[in-house]
């Protein structure tokens, strides 16, 4: 169950990433690719992440998951191809030495936020 | 409002990891990432390395990683090594070791005097692939009552290793494991992985394992 850090390294990842004025809570919407070569379940991730949410001070944020296919290049004949299989052999010369160019690691990609109060207008300052 | 970002989101978890190689580097230690299902012999196998190894002349600690007991560190403690026991349950009772508590860890043991540090992760096939812990050279270990099937079934563990011990040789001949089997499931995975057949038992393999570490150091 690494979902449960991996939720927590997403949260970690958000706070770290708004801007200044921005409160986590007003966070409504977290979205971030995960590898389909990484043995994250994107159920159990979800579950994690809501679980742990409203302590971290994002109750309103919605995780959503985009699974990414794995895509390799052969280091042999340079021919990329997707697998759908984990079988890691060039199909163009059946070899193995095989490079992932997709389809491994976890990445933030957008965070969807509420206005902060009072900067609805853009920022003019009337004082 | 909408806040583009890409970001890794183990970029902390790897930044740590980052760390610990540079203190790793800094005092010339090599550090072996164990990996196995729970069960596999890895505490055995570090029983049979490490005397061997001590008896070359070459300096050797483990960070031992378990999610709650302090067992394992209990069976290699005669072998007179530091041997740093790293539980998660303070962090969570995490399935993996995360590269944080090998931080933890390293302030309990003397860098410029060990050579080789063993890393044993937690008992897991899948969750400590994940994580980068800023280990020379990551190891997995599958015993042979495992099955052929777990190459399929557990990729990622096999993409990221690089050398393959195929433990509990000695029960060959009571099982119906088909090796040839077992060992292309392997290449079809990872192409390039070094597979070492061993019995902490018998004593078969043990010193090309310790060969390869020798070598890799
Ligand atoms: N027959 C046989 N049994 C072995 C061998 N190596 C280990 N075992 C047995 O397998 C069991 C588990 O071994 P451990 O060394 O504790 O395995 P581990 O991988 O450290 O286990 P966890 O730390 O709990 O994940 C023990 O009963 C060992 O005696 C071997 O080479 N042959
Ligand atoms: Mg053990
Ligand atoms: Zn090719």
């Amino acid at each position: 169950m690494h979902e449960l850090y991996i939720a927590e390294c997403i949260v970690k990842s958000v706070n770290s990433s708004l801007p200044r004025n921005v409160a986590p809570t007003l966070v409504t919407q977290v979205r971030v690719q995960v590898g389909q070569l990484d043995a994250v379940v994107p159920e159990t991730l979800k579950f994690s992440f809501d679980a742990i949410k409203q302590s971290c001070g994002m109750p309103r944020a919605e995780l959503l998951i985009k699974e990414i296919a794995v895509r390799c290049r052969c280091r042999d004949c340079a021919h990329e191809f997707g697998i759908d299989l984990p079988v890691f052999i060039c199909p163009a010369c059946n070899r193995g030495d095989v490079e992932v160019l997709q389809g491994r690691g976890i990445t933030l990609t957008r965070i969807i936020a509420d206005e902060p109060e009072g900067e609805t207008h853009g920022n003019t300052s009337y004082s | 409002m909408e806040i583009p970002v890409i970001r890794d989101v183990l970029e902390e978890s790897n930044a740590l990891a980052k760390e610990n190689r540079a203190a790793f580097d800094r005092h010339g230690v090599f550090v072996v990432n164990i990996m196995s299902s729970p069960g596999s012999g890895k505490t055995t196998l570090l029983q049979k390395t490490i005397p061997i190894l001590k008896a070359r002349g070459i300096s050797c600690a483990v960070i031992e990683g378990d999610v709650s007991s302090t067992l394992d560190s209990e069976r290699l403690a005669p072998l007179g090594i530091p041997v740093i026991q790293a539980n998660t349950e303070p962090f969570g009772g995490d399935c993996h070791l995360g590269s944080h508590m090998v931080q933890a860890a390293l302030k309990y043991l003397d860098l410029p005097s060990i050579e080789i540090l063993f890393i044993e992760n937690i008992g897991n096939l899948v969750c400590p692939a994940e994580f980068y812990l800023g280990e020379n050279r990551k190891v997995m270990m599958l015993s042979l009552t495992e099955g052929e099937d777990k190459p399929t079934k557990y990729p990622l563990m096999f993409r990221e290793c690089q050398v393959c011990l195929l433990s509990k040789m000695d029960l060959a001949p009571h099982l119906d494991i088909n090796l040839d089997l077992l060992e292309s499931n392997i290449q079809k995975v990872n192409s390039a992985m070094r597979i070492l057949p061993i019995s902490a038992k018998t004593g078969e393999g043990l010193m090309a394992w310790l060969d390869w570490l020798v070598n890799e150091r």
